[in-house]
C-alpha cells in the first residue's frame, strides 16, 4: 500500500496481464485492467477534490474493490492514508483524523462515487503527534482498541518493499496464486495476502466481514476460486476444517494471531492435503518476526513460533533487564526490516522502543520462552500478569491449563476487580456437546496443575461458542462486561 | 437436626455463596472444596462465620485448620462434634 512503486506494479499488471482476475468480491470480478483503469480515474478526481499531495486523508478500510483501488490512486497521488476500521465510532474516528491531521475524509461507494469531507483541524488533539512525512510512509494503520486507545502506526515505505521481497520468497509466491484475504485491510495481515498478492500481479479474494463467521461461505469460496494461500487466525482455520471437506489446490497455510488448538491439527492436515504449514507471529509494529513451519499431521501440543524470519534479530529480556543468550523465559524484544519508525504519537516511542547495538528494537510486551534448541514459545503477554492477594499469575497460564482438559474445546479467562483479592479470575468455558463436564469438575482439573490461587473464582461451561471481535479472537472485554453485570 | 439436614444446608449455603450461577449437580459430600480453589482464605473465614452463628459454635476456643472445612463431609463432621445448638 504503502507505496508508489505498490501503484506502478498494478498498473503494469493492467497492460501485461489485462484480463487477469486481480480481486474478487462478493458482488464482482475484477481484472488487473479494470482496476487499473479505475485507479487512473480516481488519481484524476482525487485531484478535483481538495487533498494535495503531502496531506493525509482518511480512508475508512472498507473491504471493496473501490476502496482498494481509491488507496492505490491516493498512494500514487502522494498522499498518505489513515486507515481505520471501518467499524470504529465517528468520535474515535474523528479524533484519529485530527491526531494525524488529516485533511479530508475520503469514502467510496460501491459505484465508484468518491466523497470527500474536509476535517477540522484540532492542535491541541494534535499536539503530541508527528505529521506524517510522504517520503517515508504512505500508509497509517492503527493498533487495535482492545489495549486502549488506538495508536497510530506509520507503515514505512521501505519496510513494505522489504517484507512484500521476503514473503514472495519465503512464501514462493507467483501471479497464479490466489489468497484468501480473511483479516479486515486496516490489520496488518493486509499487507501480506491482500497488498503483496497485487504486487505479485496474483489474486485475491475478499471475504465481507458481515459473512466472516459462515464456516459454508468460506468453504465456497477457498473451493470455487481455487484459492491457494490461506492466512487467518485460528478461528478461520476452524471454520474451514469444520465439515471435512478436502482443499487440494491450497499450497500454503499461515496461521497466525493468536495459538492454535492443538485439536486443530489433524482437521488441518485434513483439511490441506497439498499444503505446507506456517505459524507466523508478529504485530502491526514489526510486521511478521517470527516463523515455524510445522507438520499438522505428525506435530503434537503447543506450536512454537519458531525463529526469527530472515533479517529479523531478537533479544529476550529478563525483569531486570539483562539479556538472556541461552535457553530460559523473558520479555520479547525484537527488531525487523518492515518495523515502523516509531508511533505517530512520538512521546510513546521511549518506553516502546529502545537501542541494543544501534539497532532500534520494539518491545512487544509479550513473555516468551527460548527452548535449547532455539525455538522460541509465547507464554503471554508481560502484561497480562495480574496480582491474585499479592502472587503474581498469568491469565494465559490459567486459560492454557483450562483449555487443555479433554472436555474443552475453548476457554477464556478474565480478572475481574475484586475488593478484597486485588483481582478474582473468572473462566468462560465452552465444552464438547456430548460432555457433562462443570465448573466443579473444570477446578478439580485446575486444581491439580495450578497453584491454588489460580484456581477462577468462577466458571461458567457452556455449549455455545464464545463471544467473538470482528476480527475473530474471544472478546474477552464483553465477557469480563457481562459477568461484572451479572454478579453487580 | 439430623446431620442430613446439615449437610444439605452447608451444600446449600456453599452453592450461593461460592458458585453462584453454576451447574453444581456434582458438589458431592466429599468433593475437595479446599483443594480445588472452592472456598480460599477468604472463603473459610466466611464460612467459620456462617456455622458459628447458625450452629452456635464457640469458634474462639475451638482449635482448627482447612482440613476441618475440606469437604461438605468435613464441615458437618465438625459442626455435629462441636455444636452447642445441637448438644442441648
Amino acid at each position: 500500500m504503502p507505496s508508489p512503486q505498490l501503484v506502478d506494479a498494478v498498473l503494469a499488471h493492467g497492460e501485461n496481464r489485462p484480463e487477469r482476475v486481480a480481486l474478487v468480491s462478493h458482488r464482482r470480478t475484477v481484472t488487473y485492467r479494470e482496476l487499473a483503469d479505475t485507479v487512473r480515474t480516481f488519481r484524476h478526481r482525487l485531484g478535483r477534490l481538495g487533498p494535495v499531495a503531502g496531506n493525509t486523508v482518511c480512508v475508512p478500510a472498507h473491504k471493496s474493490p473501490e476502496t482498494l483501488a481509491l488507496m492505490l490512486a491516493a498512494f500514487r497521488e502522494g498522499l498518505v492514508v489513515l486507515a481505520p476500521s471501518p467499524d470504529l465510532g465517528g468520535a474515535a474516528r474523528d479524533r484519529l483524523c485530527r491526531q494525524a491531521r488529516a485533511s479530508h475524509l475520503l469514502v467510496v461507494t460501491d459505484n465508484g462515487v468518491i466523497s470527500a469531507e474536509p476535517v477540522a483541524q484540532d492542535a491541541a488533539d494534535a499536539s503530541r503527534f508527528g505529521t506524517p512525512d510522504p517520503g517515508i510512509t504512505r500508509l497509517l494503520l492503527t493498533t487495535s482498541g482492545s489495549t486502549g486507545t488506538p495508536k497510530i502506526v506509520p507503515i514505512p515505505l521501505d519496510g513494505f518493499a522489504a517484507f512484500a521481497d521476503w514473503a514472495a520468497r519465503d512464501f514462493g509466491l507467483t501471479a497464479d496464486d490466489t489468497s484468501l484475504s480473511y483479516a479486515p485491510l486496516n490489520f496488518d495481515l493486509a499487507l501480506l495476502d491482500v497488498w503483496t498478492f497485487l504486487r505479485e500481479g496474483a489474486r485475491v479474494v475478499l471475504v465481507d466481514q458481515d459473512r466472516a463467521a459462515d464456516g459454508a461461505h468460506l468453504r465456497h469460496l477457498v473451493a470455487a476460486h481455487t484459492v491457494t494461500f490461506v492466512q487467518g487466525v485460528p478461528l478461520l482455520h476452524r471454520l474451514l476444517t469444520g465439515d471435512g471437506t478436502a482443499f487440494p489446490t491450497v499450497r500454503q497455510v499461515v496461521t497466525t494471531g493468536e495459538a492454535l488448538g492443538p485439536d486443530l491439527l489433524r482437521p488441518l492436515a485434513a483439511a490441506f492435503p497439498g499444503a505446507r504449514f506456517h505459524n507466523v507471529f508478529g504485530c502491526t509494529e514489526t510486521n511478521d518476526s517470527f516463523i515455524h513451519p510445522f507438520s499438522p499431521a505428525t506435530c503434537e501440543g503447543r506450536l512454537p513460533i519458531g525463529r526469527p524470519v530472515e533479517g529479523v534479530r531478537a533479544e529476550l529480556l529478563t525483569p531486570e533487564g539483562k539479556r538472556l543468550s541461552g535457553p530460559g523465559m523473558g520479555e520479547l524484544l525484537v527488531t525487523t526490516p518492515f518495523q515502523t519508525s516509531g508511533y505517530l504519537e512520538s512521546s510513546l516511542n521511549a518506553k516502546a522502543f529502545t537501542e541494543i547495538e544501534g539497532h532500534p528494537y520494539y518491545r512487544t510486551g509479550d513473555l516468551v520462552t527460548r527452548g535449547t534448541d532455539g525455538l522460541l514459545y509465547l507464554e503471554g503477554r508481560a502484561d497480562w500478569q495480574v496480582k491474585i492477594r499479592g502472587v503474581r499469575t498469568n491469565l494465559l497460564e490459567v486459560e492454557t491449563v483450562i483449555a487443555s482438559h479433554p472436555d474443552v474445546t475453548e476457554a477464556v479467562v478474565v480478572a475481574l476487580p475484586d475488593e478484597q483479592a486485588g483481582v478474582r479470575l473468572h473462566a468462560q468455558v465452552v465444552r464438547r456437546p456430548t460432555s457433562s463436564l462443570t465448573g466443579l469438575g473444570l477446578r478439580a482439573h485446575a486444581g491439580r496443575h495450578l497453584p491454588r490461587h489460580a484456581i477462577p473464582s468462577s466458571v461458567r461451561v457452556t455449549e455455545a461458542p464464545l463471544p467473538r471481535t470482528s476480527t475473530g479472537k474471544p472478546d474477552r472485554g464483553l465477557i469480563k462486561a457481562d459477568r461484572l453485570k451479572e454478579s453487580a | 437436626m439430623t446431620s442430613t439436614d446439615i449437610a444439605a444446608e452447608i451444600h446449600e449455603y456453599i452453592v450461593a455463596t461460592f458458585l453462584d450461577g453454576e451447574d453444581c449437580a456434582d458438589l458431592t459430600h466429599d468433593y475437595d472444596l479446599i483443594a480445588n480453589g472452592v472456598i480460599d482464605s477468604l472463603g473459610l473465614v466466611r464460612m467459620v462465620s456462617h456455622i458459628g452463628r447458625l450452629y452456635e459454635l464457640p469458634v474462639d476456643e475451638l482449635d482448627f485448620g482447612p482440613a476441618d472445612f475440606r469437604s461438605i463431609a468435613a464441615i458437618t463432621a465438625f459442626i455435629g462434634a462441636n455444636s452447642r445448638a445441637l448438644a442441648a
